[in-house]
């Protein structure tokens, strides 16, 4: 089908990887990351930007003459397709298996999205291909509840350097109540994996907060006129809107909620944190939109401004919060592939899973390890809020979201 | 579940309004897909993307004006200055698309019998969703929007100057088609083509030309759909064709496929039922209520709303 084809996106990632062949050539040995994110659809551009941060730290470690001898090639897959208009599990899954068919792939970087991580992680697992999620936050991929479901054999393959909706939805409830003050809110989610598991742990930890929770309805993403759910909303008269999913409807509905519904608090996830929303939906319109990110926030680091400088001089754009992630994600690997090559073991997949399963490691956002089901050990929420910067471009997240602070854990 | 708190007439008229806005984007669009078949008894699924392509040429067109987002406002003559060209910019280009889709993709298979043409209009449709994909890129696009955010109190609805702007453009471009079809020599030879083509000819009719009217016609109309539907959501993208197409492709067949005054009258029912079942019933449940609606009517008149019965072609 035309839809499923694969696009013109292997071109540049060529002469990426032409740029940094002859270094570790001598050698002649080579490994292979796998990158999968939604490169066609409403979330193209943070797409973009997550594999930009997983590329840098690859070509950088290339560059300094690859990791334990090896030079890491990339291969590039777009979980995207032109019919879905965003990500599409179906297709998720054919690049999961793409994947592991491919014997010098030893890792994985992505998904973007749960819904395409509850597609892949199966079929990783059968593989025993280890993968590192920058951004999908849906806690039942790595719950040992469903181990049968998404790791049938059983070892952890979908690691996170994000932590799970079971902190960022109900946590944000916590801020909603706690910091916010709002009384009642009315929940909105796009139907997506990501955006109903979210939505209702947030609603759950609101119930317990004692905000009342004036609804819950479904957006259509495909659709193109929120009119009339906003009016429904409106006429109960929430103090405060929440919506659980990423920027296929949220560009809609924060264009549409401008209008309707002005003076109420709106915010989301970290599927509104994004470059694609910013843009999409321009300010006026998303000023004073809450969105959270399930990570801690880097800026404080000192590491992190010269990171974004070259980062930003590479590319040609500013990085999202999920560069980070995904630099830290590709960080955590050729770590992992570095200390199976210095113990003499060959580097296999099974034995880079290990390697990413015991790593203790120091990036942008601090000390990364993981849990016995592949979740991160830090589970820190942070809150931003829309407030125009004139001074950087509009699709830049880092700038036109101002850090208000931590996310209350509930205890 | 109908939740109805406070002023539920407000709040009912609000979804009326809302729906009348829905409506008139889909009557437009139903007129369309009625002239041609009425004329080629063929559903043209590439109208569906002619209205997406043409939204994305109406954001070009108030682009020139150096107008990006929502933040400039204009009133007065310029304002009606700017629309204006938006407008007969985008018509023009929907409609010179059509023509361009009927000559090159559609002529040629004029006397083949059969879906093949019904086939191909699908391929075009994929050909303009991929060329805008490619050409513009997948994110959402923040539409141009220079009106002024004016809104009236109605009865406890908010009445905003667009919606009114955009019933006022509808009206009167489905005036115009309806007195050009029935008063102008060009409508009467559409009309008589619809009866009976071949008849048509032997009388004198220039069938080609009438088909290329109806195409250019239709397509126009969609233009302006595409435009309205930018200036009314202040978005777009290479994705919007498929709902909005579908749903008045169904707004022309309740109406009646063929006729003129179907697709204007079930364009607006389609848009009353979606938002009034959306506030009464669930939102989730929209496409379930449309469609439901639609069998029904078409068990009690087969031929649609304001159909007449299909006269045999043989």
């Amino acid at each position: 089908m035309l839809s499923r084809r694969k696009l013109l996106l292997e071109l540049p990632l060529a002469s990426v990887v032409a740029a940094t062949a002859f270094r570790a050539d001598a050698a002649g040995k080579s490994l292979t990351v796998g990158i999968a994110f939604p490169f066609t659809g409403a979330d193209a551009e943070d797409a973009e930007k997550m594999k930009d941060g997983a590329l840098l730290a690859i070509e950088e470690a290339n560059a300094k003459g690859g990791v334990g001898g090896y030079r890491i090639k990339v291969l590039l897959l777009d979980n995207g397709t032109a019919t879905a208009g965003q990500y599409d599990p179906a297709q998720a899954a054919t690049n999961a298996r793409k994947m592991v068919s491919d014997r010098s792939v030893v890792a994985a970087i992505g998904p973007q999205m749960s819904g395409s991580g509850k597609a892949m992680s199966p079929i990783l697992s059968e593989g025993d291909l280890a993968t590192i999620t920058p951004s999908s936050t849906n806690p039942d991929i790595t719950d040992p509840k469903f181990a049968a479901e998404f790791r049938p054999k059983g070892k952890a393959v979908y690691f996170r350097t994000v932590t799970t909706d079971a902190f960022q939805g109900p946590n944000m409830a916590n801020y909603y109540a706690r910091t916010l003050k709002a009384k009642s809110v009315y929940v909105l989610d796009d139907s997506g994996a990501y955006g109903v598991g979210m939505s209702n742990a947030f609603e759950q930890q609101a119930r317990n907060d004692g905000v009342k929770v004036l609804g819950h309805d479904q957006l259509n993403p495909k659709e193109a006129d929120y009119t009339t759910v906003l009016t429904k909303v409106k006429a109960l008269n929430p103090e405060a809107l929440y919506y659980g999913g990423v920027a296929e409807a949220g560009v809609k509905l924060v264009k549409q909620s401008y209008d309707i519904l002005p003076k109420a608090i709106k915010g989301g996830g970290d599927g509104m944190y994004s470059s694609d929303v910013l843009k999409g939906a321009g300010f006026p319109a998303v000023a004073g939109w809450y969105a959270t990110i399930a990570a801690p926030y880097v800026m404080d680091n000192p590491a992190t401004g010269p990171w974004i400088k070259r980062f930003a001089a590479k590319f040609g754009k500013e990085p999202t919060g999920y560069s980070i992630t995904a630099y830290d994600g590709a960080l955590v690997i050729l770590d992992a592939i570095r200390r199976v090559a210095a113990s003499g073991k060959p580097v296999s997949r099974d034995a880079v899973r290990e390697a990413i399963q015991t790593a203790h490691l120091k990036t942008l956002q601090g000390a990364v390890s993981f849990d016995q089901n592949g979740d991160i050990e830090n589970r820190v929420v942070s809150v931003f809020k829309a407030i125009q910067d004139k001074k950087y471009p509009l699709d830049d997240p880092i700038h036109q979201f101002k850090y208000m602070g931590v996310a209350p854990q509930t205890s | 579940m109908p939740i109805l708190e406070m002023n539920d007439a407000g709040v009912l008229l609000q979804q009326v309004i809302n729906g009348l806005s829905l409506g008139a984007m889909y009557s437009l669009l139903a007129l369309g897909f009625t002239l041609v078949y009425g004329i080629l008894e063929l559903i043209n699924f590439a109208h569906f993307n002619v209205f997406m392509v043409s939204s994305f040429v109406g954001m070009w067109a108030l682009e020139l004006f150096g107008l990006s987002g929502q933040g400039q406002v204009l009133t007065g003559l310029p304002l009606a200055g700017v629309l204006f060209f938006a407008f007969l910019v985008t018509m023009v280009a929907a409609g010179a698309l059509g023509v361009f889709i009927e000559r090159v993709s559609l002529r040629p298979l004029r006397e083949v019998r059969g879906t093949a043409a019904m086939i191909t209009t699908i391929g075009v449709s994929f050909i303009l969703f991929n060329i805008i994909l490619l050409g513009a890129g997948a994110s959402a696009k923040n539409f141009p929007n220079p009106l002024p955010n004016l809104r009236w109190n109605v009865f406890g609805a908010v009445l905003e100057l667009r919606e009114v702007l955009i019933w006022g453009i509808a009206i009167v471009l489905m005036t115009a088609l309806q007195l050009f079809v029935s008063r102008t020599r060009l409508g009467k030879a559409m009309r008589a083509t619809a009866q009976d083509a071949e008849a048509a000819r032997m009388m004198g009719v220039d069938v080609d030309g009438v088909i290329v009217a109806a195409f250019f016609l239709g397509s126009a109309l969609a233009g302006a759909a595409g435009l309205i539907f930018g200036l009314y959501y202040n978005f777009t993208s290479f994705l919007i064709g498929y709902t909005a197409g579908l749903r008045a492709f169904t707004a022309a067949v309740l109406g009646g496929i063929g006729s003129v005054t179907g697709a204007m009258v079930g364009g607006v029912l389609i848009g009353l039922i979606e938002s009034l079942g959306g506030q009464l019933i669930a939102v989730r449940w929209t496409d379930v209520i449309i469609f439901s609606i639609l069998i029904i009517v078409l068990v009690f008149f087969p031929s649609g709303l304001f159909g007449r019965a299909t006269p045999s072609r043989s």
